[in-house]
């Protein structure tokens, strides 16, 4: 129940209107949501969740059916493989793992919209894995007090 | 392969590869059968529907501010609006006095030339909803879809001039990609001359171009473009923009020429959809067949 919650919060989120400055900026909460559900409790289908919130990001984004849904599975599987690892490491490694995986997650729709026919090709567009990364750390302690409840 | 399993409290290994190969292979075969062929339409637009009440939430603390300030808004402020929208309207009745004698003129002449450029037919008002959509293209969500009877192709103004066209439509909401999109080319005609190209959005909310004019081309900065109506897209002669900066390199073949659109393409909150009158209303009807002999 809290990881869907959690996951229409990080939705919603992925829409709510900013000014155009800030819009490339913008991080991707849901993607770095389902990384958490995917590190703390797989075996409450942290894959299933990925895929489906991929499909959902599809939808609302307009873009080619699946680009989202195939990026955030392959990360997600990445950061369900690693996730013993990733829980014993200091705060500023898990930012670096998490930056790997949020640009890995870019590359994917990089490569998905660039083999569709319309690639992005702006920079802005690999600024969101890093400020995603610097908000590992404030998600985590979200997460952490909704997951204890 | 080892490496890829995992073992739960229970001691059970999930199959954590086989999931994600699951997965992936299906998000493949999604991107495949979307991208080639077009079966998913109706299957987007289901899942438009279940997208919408997002949508909604997210728009709605904001339609809520509006409405909210709106309400509260002062006596003056409103009675200010009122001597500021009257003025408006004076000038814009004072414009139309001539338009429906031009328009009739247009017509015949239009007739003269059987020329069968657009005309708009009728429109629909529809309101941008306030949900972002992908930060690195230029579209808008507008909350009429195809319940409303709105098309893919369709033309989209706003009260400055020509905005876009519809890109996808939901069953209650639809996409409108702006004439700035870099995908997007829209045939256009300058004012003054009548000379025809096409303007390219560039990615840039205020900025489109002409790629495609020589050197030598007669334009000058403060040309109005208006649309051309050829490839029947859009309706012929609604404003595009004015020429911004047009810069000739005596070393290339074709002038680099910016254009400023009219449309307010991040402010606008109101789009008209507009549908073009059928052409075959306007053509003559067929000469008949010369009657075929009896044997």
């Amino acid at each position: 129940m809290p990881m869907a919650l959690s996951a229409l919060v990080a939705l919603a989120l992925a829409v709510v209107p900013l000014p155009a400055v800030l819009d490339a900026f913008r991080p991707d909460f849901l993607v770095l949501v389902v990384f958490y559900w995917c590190i703390e409790s797989p075996r409450a289908g942290g894959l299933s969740l990925a895929f489906f919130s991929g499909l959902a990001l599809d939808v609302i984004n307009g873009v080619v059916l699946g680009q989202h849904a195939l990026a955030l599975t392959l990360m997600g599987a990445w950061a369900t493989n690693l996730r013993l690892r990733i829980r014993v490491f200091s705060m500023m490694s898990q930012c670096l793992v998490v930056f790997a995986l949020l640009t890995g997650y870019q590359f994917v729709l990089f490569w998905v919209d660039g083999a569709t026919g319309n690639p992005v090709t702006t920079f802005s567009r690999w600024l969101a894995p890093f400020i995603g990364a610097l908000l590992w750390p404030v998600l985590l302690g979200v997460m952490g007090k909704v997951h204890e409840r | 392969m080892v490496a890829f399993r995992s073992t739960d409290a229970s001691g059970r290994v999930t199959g954590l590869l086989f999931r994600c190969v699951l997965y992936s292979l299906l998000a493949l075969a999604l991107i495949i059968i979307d991208k080639r062929y077009d079966h998913l339409g109706k299957i987007r637009r289901l899942l438009s529907v279940v997208a919408y009440p997002v949508q909604i939430a997210v728009a709605s603390p904001f339609e809520g501010w509006h409405w909210f300030r709106d309400s509260v808004s002062t006596r003056d402020a409103l009675r200010a609006d009122k001597t500021k929208l009257e003025a408006d309207l004076r000038v814009a009745q004072f414009r139309l006095q001539r338009y429906e004698a031009l328009e009739a003129e247009t017509q015949r002449l239009r007739a003269l030339r059987e020329n069968t450029a657009g005309v708009t037919d009728r429109f629909v008002i529809g309101d941008v909803m306030n949900v972002d959509l992908d930060a690195f293209r230029e579209r808008v969500l507008v909350d009429k879809g195809a319940s409303d009877g709105i098309y893919v192709g369709q033309a989209v103004l706003d009260s400055g001039g020509v905005f876009g066209q519809v890109a996808r439509v939901g069953q209650l909401t639809s996409e409108v990609i702006l004439i700035s999109d870099a995908a997007h080319a829209i045939p256009v005609q300058i004012n003054r001359n009548g000379l025809r190209t096409v303007a390219v959005g560039t990615g840039d909310t205020n900025r489109l171009k002409l790629p495609y004019l020589p050197t030598s081309a007669d334009v000058v900065a403060g040309d109005l473009l208006v649309t051309s109506g050829l490839g029947g897209g859009f309706p012929a002669g609604y404003p595009v923009g004015s020429i911004a900066e047009v810069k000739r390199d005596p070393a290339q073949s074709l002038a680099d020429v910016d254009v400023k659109p009219a449309a307010a393409l991040d402010r606008s909150r109101e789009l008209l959809f507009v549908w073009l009158k059928p052409q075959a209303e306007e053509l003559p009807p067929p000469p008949k067949a010369a009657p075929v002999p009896k044997k």
